[in-house]
């Protein structure tokens, strides 16, 4: 067990002007399980890779333990890695494989065998041990991957990406079963997905990077209630907050042809800068309100998911030539509603739900 | 921002191919390159491949300037571009030269022709697949020696089975080998008899990478078959087929055994009158039964030369075509 | 996503292997002009295309068992004869054949063997490994696929007579133990049947670079290997410009004591197709058992190619 830390860690790739990963710094505890998330090309899967010793560092440092790694092979850094495409042996079998990092280790055959055995008893795969990865499902395959790693009672575990090629129900129910399972044996895990469910519900804590920087880390309900800037506030949660750009006017932000009420010293800050403020809600925080309250929108499309339904608005009396910020809003209500598109309601956000960012930095302010 | 869609098709969108190169590229050195293994793999083939290809193939233009001979290998005198200038005024190269055209083009249209129509055959639901397949492979697993001494016999004058039939349909014996064109007609039906099968499965197997849908699309348009053949399968194929008409063409300037082992009695002069030397017999006549080494070399590079033109204009053609599609 | 082939999967199947085309069986699509069922005509057009490929080699059987009056007689015989151990100690009288089949033996092993080691290693740094001028050697290996062979004989055997190689095999085996197509063919068949992740795994699991070559990319390149092993061999079986320089008939390989067998000044004409029978009869036999992986080999090439 051990812990992780990122120190200033930059990649950048040669023929690139940006750096892939930009001064990283970020720490994991011993034990824990940290996601990074993040959309394509973030350096979310490059971050990984250069822990786990297949990315060059350009500069900055890269800790596990108190070793410094950062120059180290893979093999010396002691950590298992599951692949997106699980990178099974072909040619070998399932037992194989999930010896093959012992048996280049020197560990004696008895021993590989009990290891092997013992982690195919946890995954439930001992009847396939001497099956080829062709042979298996892909389920199969992804727990071969699993076992592959955790037979060698690394470190860290690595995993890039492991449930993406599984179908929607399958990588719901493995999702829970890894988090289990990496709890259970209590090794520091660093996690890399694309997707903001797979990450709330799995990670200790969860990291948001963007175009190679980090932009928030903090477990999933600090996350969720308190995204630091508009990125993270539009990404985390689905369906996505609401986020609207409007002028600050006195009392609060012009939405539309009212104003939403905002705090008057966020309102300030906020607005300091560009004399607008972004502010954000969840679909799930809005509430009819009655008529003249809050403000005004209008039901494009009304989505009945059955345990809620979505309704897809906008905003009544929006400007029409402000194309740059289509003021869509979407709100979760009851199931079975009888609210009809082309119907207008009026809605009221509860103050403690109101998110506010300085769209001239895109941060929150408190 | 915009309604949040719903995340899961945008996570699909999203989904982030590792950067594709695999060995991380490198700016700072450190341990982890793994720079200098690329050399230690490749160097057992470049040693063998410098020393037995690259070497020779810049000897030999050196060669090409000088006046030597087998017997007299190390020494030689320098004689310039002479080798050359006597080349291009020499009958024999003219002829050879002219040779290896006709003999090339009878050999290579027929054939390629013929291997699309066979690949297209081929291309059907057939039983004995595997079996038909292997038939057409067969002669391109004969040896060059083999075939020819068999279809020498094929052609011979007095008892030659071709005559033969010939003769059993009411038409005259010709002389296959004593002529012009009947000895480069034989001579390239021994190269297309050899060839044919092999380039009938390359086609085979670009017809099967067209994918299916643009057949259906072409039916529903109502091409007929001929038509979907026409404007569907050819321009599918028309990399592969320059492709071989490459490859064929350089076989074909390099056209040595079949000619060498047609008269049957070993001499390499292609003939009694030179009806079916080529380039490539001339070059070995030069060298080894003239033993004029420098002269031979020349012959080499020319050939070399011809191929170079051949490949530079199926390149243009192609980039222009390529160009034209788009 | 990635177009790497699924590394769950077996490498063979997971890449385009075109020995056996998915689309005979024809269940879905291929309504078109390729995919229709094979008529009459088609099998009849097949079958004449097949006869013309067998039949000079059924000759040369026909032909080498009959004596030459025999085979002069009209209408010609048809069917094979007695004679054919009679006509073939006559070309063994007359041709060291039976040497030549055993230099071919070695020597186009030797070739083998030579050209799928070094071209597979080097595919694989082609296709797999960083290391600077990657991309210039790699042009230099392309291009040299199209010189003539005639480019490189006259130095060569310069070198094999200063060595005195002259009639010995390692003349004939050492300029054919590499070779461009080997490696362009090797580097084709890695890029997509190797996916990158799985040399990851390797170094991530502790192996060193040579344990990823044989443990991980070998395993995966062997269908190649043997694909590139089965035409090598031919290739270097048929060889005859080179051969018929560097030696002669007192220890040729087949092609140079065929060559030999068919300049006699006497034609004999029986005793030369016995010869040719046995000279080509081995390859034949390795045909009969291959035939089906070599075919599929040629036309996975040519789709990769």
């Amino acid at each position: 067990m051990a812990t992780v830390s990122f120190q200033q860690a930059t990649r950048v790739y040669p023929n690139s002007e940006r750096p892939a990963v930009d001064a990283l710094d970020l720490d994991v505890a011993d034990g824990e399980f940290l996601v990074l998330v993040g959309p394509s090309g973030c350096g979310k899967s490059t971050s990984l890779r250069m822990l786990a010793g297949l990315e060059e560092v350009d500069s900055g440092s890269v800790l596990i333990g108190d070793r410094d790694v950062t120059d180290s092979p893979p093999k010396q850094r002691d950590i298992a890695m599951v692949f997106q495409n699980y990178a099974l042996y072909p040619h070998m079998t399932v037992g194989e494989n999930m010896g093959f990092a012992l048996k280049l280790a020197g560990v004696k055959k008895t021993e590989i065998a009990g290891r092997v055995a013992a982690a195919a008893k946890i995954l439930d795969l001992e009847a396939y041990l001497e099956r080829r990865p062709k042979a298996l499902s892909g389920g199969q395959r992804q727990r071969v991957a699993m076992g592959r790693a955790i037979v060698r009672q690394p470190q860290v575990f690595l995993m890039d990406e492991p449930l993406s090629n599984l179908d929607a129900k399958l990588r719901v129910q493995t999702r829970t079963q890894i988090a289990a399972l990496v709890k259970r044996l209590g090794t520091t895990t660093v996690y890399v997905t694309h997707d903001q469910v797979e990450a709330m519900t799995m990670g200790d804590r969860v990291a948001v990077l963007k175009d190679g920087v980090l932009l928030q880390c903090a477990a999933p309900a600090e996350l969720y209630d308190r995204p630091a800037n508009v990125f993270v506030a539009g990404f985390i949660g689905s369906p996505a907050m609401n986020l609207v750009t409007g002028a600050a006017v006195e009392g609060g932000v012009r939405l539309g042809g009212t104003v939403l009420p905002v705090p008057r010293d966020r309102l300030a800050r906020a607005a300091a800068a560009s004399g607008r403020v972004t502010v954000g809600f969840r679909p799930e925080s809005l509430q009819l309100v009655g008529p003249g309250e809050g403000f005004e929108v209008v039901v494009d499309v009304a989505e009945h998911l059955g345990s809620d339904a979505y309704l897809y608005t906008r905003l009544a009396g929006a400007d029409p030539d402000d194309a740059l910020h289509p003021a869509d809003v979407v709100v979760r209500t009851e199931p079975r509603s009888s609210v009809v598109p082309g119907q207008s309601l009026w809605l009221g956000v509860p103050p403690d739900a109101l998110h506010v960012f300085d769209p001239a930095t895109s941060q929150r302010v408190d | 921002m915009t309604i949040a869609s719903d995340s899961r098709p945008r996570a699909v969108a999203l989904q982030p191919p590792p950067p594709a190169a695999a060995p991380p590229p490198v700016r700072r050195t450190t341990r982890l390159t793994r720079n200098r293994w690329g050399y230690a793999y490749v160097a057992p083939f470049f040693l063998v491949f410098g020393a037995f290809s690259l070497f020779p193939f810049l000897y030999t233009a050196w060669v090409s300037l000088h006046r030597t001979s087998l017997s007299n290998i190390d020494g030689g005198t320098f004689i310039g571009l002479e080798n050359y200038r006597n080349l291009l005024q020499s009958e024999f190269f003219w002829n050879a030269a002219r040779n290896t055209l006709t003999i090339g083009v009878l050999a290579t249209v027929p054939q390629l022709c013929m291997a699309l129509g066979l690949a297209h055959l081929l291309n059907y639901k057939l039983r004995h697949r595997t079996f038909f397949r292997t038939v057409m492979l067969m002669p391109y697993a004969t040896s060059i020696a083999a075939a020819t001494l068999v279809f020498a016999q094929l052609f011979g004058r007095d008892y030659g089975l071709i005559n033969t039939a010939l003769e059993a349909v009411g038409l005259e014996r010709i002389d296959w080998e004593g002529g012009t064109w009947s000895s480069q007609i034989a001579i390239a039906v021994i190269v297309t008899w050899r060839w044919t099968g092999y380039n009938a499965l390359i086609y085979l197997a670009a017809m099967q990478s067209i994918p299916g849908e643009l057949y259906e699309a072409a039916e529903i348009d109502g091409a007929s078959r001929w038509k979907q053949f026409l404007h569907v399968t050819i321009p599918s194929l028309r990399p592969t087929i320059l492709f071989t008409v490459v490859i064929s063409t350089i076989g074909a300037v390099q056209l040595f055994g079949e000619p060498l082992l047609f008269s049957g009695n070993g001499t390499t002069s292609g003939g009694t009158s030179g009806q079916y030397q080529t380039l490539g017999l001339l070059m070995y006549q030069q060298g080894w039964s003239n033993f004029h080494i420098g002269q031979a070399a020349a012959t080499a590079w020319a050939m070399f030369m011809i191929i170079l033109v051949i490949v530079g204009v199926n390149a243009v053609i192609g980039r222009l075509r390529a160009r034209a599609d788009r | 996503m990635t177009t790497i082939a699924l590394p769950g999967t077996d490498s063979t199947t997971a890449t385009p292997q075109a020995a056996p085309p998915v689309r005979r069986s024809g269940a879905k699509g291929g309504t078109g002009g390729r995919a229709g069922r094979a008529g009459p005509v088609t099998y009849t057009l097949l079958t004449l295309s097949a006869l013309v490929s067998i039949f000079p080699l059924y000759w040369t059987m026909v032909a080498g068992s009959h004596t030459n009056a025999e085979i002069a007689a009209t209408p010609p015989p048809f069917l094979p004869d007695a004679s054919l151990f009679e006509n073939i100690g006559a070309a063994l009288e007359q041709a060291p054949i039976g040497l030549a089949i055993l230099n071919s033996v070695v020597v186009a092993g030797s070739i083998t063997v030579g050209t799928v080691l070094f071209c597979t290693l080097a595919g694989f740094a082609f296709a797999k490994l960083r290391f600077r001028g990657k991309g210039l050697l790699l042009s230099l290996v392309i291009g040299t696929m199209m010189v003539p062979t005639q480019l490189a004989v006259i130095p060569l055997f310069m070198m094999i007579a200063e060595l005195q190689w002259v009639n010995q095999l390692q003349a004939v085996v050492l300029p054919t133990l590499v070779s461009a197509f080997g490696v362009f063919f090797m580097r084709q068949y890695l890029i997509s049947a190797l996916p990158d992740e799985l040399l990851e795994a390797g170094r991530v699991d502790g192996a060193s670079t040579a344990r990823i070559f044989w443990s991980i990319v070998v395993p995966v390149a062997r269908p190649a290997m043997a694909v590139l092993a089965m035409l090598t061999f031919l290739t270097a079986w048929n060889d005859f410009f080179w051969p018929i320089i560097a030696l002669t008939n007192s220890n040729p390989t087949v092609q140079v004591a065929l060559a030999g067998l068919g300049s006699g000044y006497v034609p004999q004409r029986a005793v030369i197709m016995a010869g040719t029978l046995l000279g080509t009869l081995p390859v034949l036999i390795v045909f009969a058992v291959l035939g089906k992986q070599i075919v599929g080999g040629i036309m996975q090439g040519a789709v990769k190619g």
